[in-house]
């Protein structure tokens, strides 16, 4: 009877799910649909859901896949580089202190990127296909005529709690284009938005890469299945 | 009936495919926690965009408690999820113990009788099942070796049979 007194680390469903989420909602978002566009903020809409439950996951989920498994500690990466550098090989339960910081770093962008995307674009399209991208301008279809009434309704009426969420979270893009076009006052904001959305989508394929590459540097150097821990039906027991 | 589907009848077939269906079973109730938690990321933001252009209306509170159903659905969902993963995990340890405590205990047992390390060997392939023919291709012996093996064994435990030698650890398990 072969020892199973070292289990081969596998990470649940959940943690599986999310991960390969958001790997298609990146790859979609960043290949596939066109900046601006009804899809693409759907795709963003998805994956700050999947980006949600992860977070969620963090606190109730089985004990590797929580927060206080992976802490994001400097002192314990810097301790894990002495390990690379002697050599020493430590099995880690969850991630290991550099693989921590990464899912953090990467976290965090993710979260920048749909906060910025959300203060650009609003709530989700009904109908994806009807709002263009940046490349046509003109968008059509997105509730077009009761919008005016609205707009003068909005403003008389003393709707605090509209008020409210729209400092989070600002009017269709549609309403936002005439806006633009009328009184141009959001247009700064919307700028700056546009800035961070790019800057830190430039920072999360950086991270991407990296983390790529820490998974194929880990994966020689110490040969645990990090990989087999990810995929569907990876690192069975046989 | 064993004999002639070896593959069929290894030990352990049974349990592996039991984790199997609980596994795909797992993987199904996480599925559709993630589908829900992508809804609720959609219908919150939509319900928020409701509260933004018409204030709170019995449609928006309505929304709300949609809204809130499906965010509560995807917590119990994964609170359900995790009592599932920390069950299951809990059988397996289980299941580790008491198969690596089994395989103690045969050991002792072997010892005892003072077998061989050749004929400990055989007394285990007889005892996972397997008969004389199969033990001598899995020996790469000669199966009158083994044969002669065995009966030693047999004399050995004080059992006249591969029966008999099962049943003695059979007893000591129930």
């Amino acid at each position: 009877m072969e020892s199973q007194s070292v289990t081969p680390r596998r990470w649940d469903p959940i943690v599986k799910l999310t991960h390969w989420g958001v790997v298609t909602a990146v790859i979609a978002n960043a290949i596939f649909t066109e900046e601006g566009s009804g899809w693409h903020i759907w795709v963003g809409y998805g994956l700050a859901g999947l980006l949600a439950l992860r977070l969620l996951w963090g606190l109730i989920g089985p004990a590797e896949a929580r927060f206080s498994a992976f802490p994001p500690s400097p002192a314990r990466a810097l301790a894990h580089l002495g390990e690379i550098r002697r050599g020493e090989v430590v099995r880690h339960r969850s991630h290991n202190p550099l693989g921590a910081l990464m899912a953090y770093a990467i976290w965090g962008t993710l979260l920048v990127i749909v906060g910025s995307g959300i203060a650009m674009s609003g709530p989700p399209p009904a109908d994806p296909a009807a709002v263009q991208g940046e490349a046509g301008e003109g968008r059509e279809g997105q509730r077009p005529e009761p919008d005016e009434e609205r707009e003068e309704g909005r403003e008389l009426s003393a709707n605090l709690p509209g008020r409210i969420v729209n400092l989070i979270m600002p009017p269709a893009r549609a309403e936002a284009a005439e806006g633009h076009e009328g009184g141009g006052g959001a247009g700064e904001g919307d700028e700056l938005f546009e800035e961070v959305h790019e800057i830190a989508v430039n920072l999360l394929y950086l991270l991407i890469a990296l983390h790529i590459a820490g998974v194929i540097f880990e994966t020689r150097r110490s040969g645990h299945e990090i990989v087999g821990a990810m995929i569907p039906g990876g690192n069975r027991r046989a | 009936m064993a004999a002639s589907h070896p593959d069929q009848t290894r030990p352990g077939q049974a349990g592996r495919d039991q984790n199997r269906r609980r596994d795909h079973r797992t993987a199904l109730v996480a599925a559709v926690v993630v589908i829900q938690a992508v809804a609720a990321a959609f219908f919150v933001a939509d319900a928020l965009d409701d509260v933004a252009q018409d204030g709170l209306s019995a449609h928006v509170l309505i929304e709300g408690l949609i809204a809130f159903a499906l965010v509560a659905g995807v917590v119990l969902g994964g609170w359900h999820m995790r009592t599932m993963l920390a069950e299951a995990r809990r059988r397996e340890e289980a299941l580790a113990v008491a198969s690596g405590a089994l395989a103690e205990h045969i050991g002792t047992r072997f010892r005892d009788w003072g077998l061989t390390a050749a004929e400990s060997d055989v007394a285990l392939f007889a005892l996972k099942g397997c008969d004389v023919a199969e033990i001598a291709r899995l020996r790469g012996a000669a199966t009158g070796t083994v044969r002669a093996q065995l009966s030693q064994v047999y004399a050995k435990a004080g059992v006249a049979s591969q029966a008999g030698l099962v049943s003695l650890f059979i007893e000591d398990l129930l």
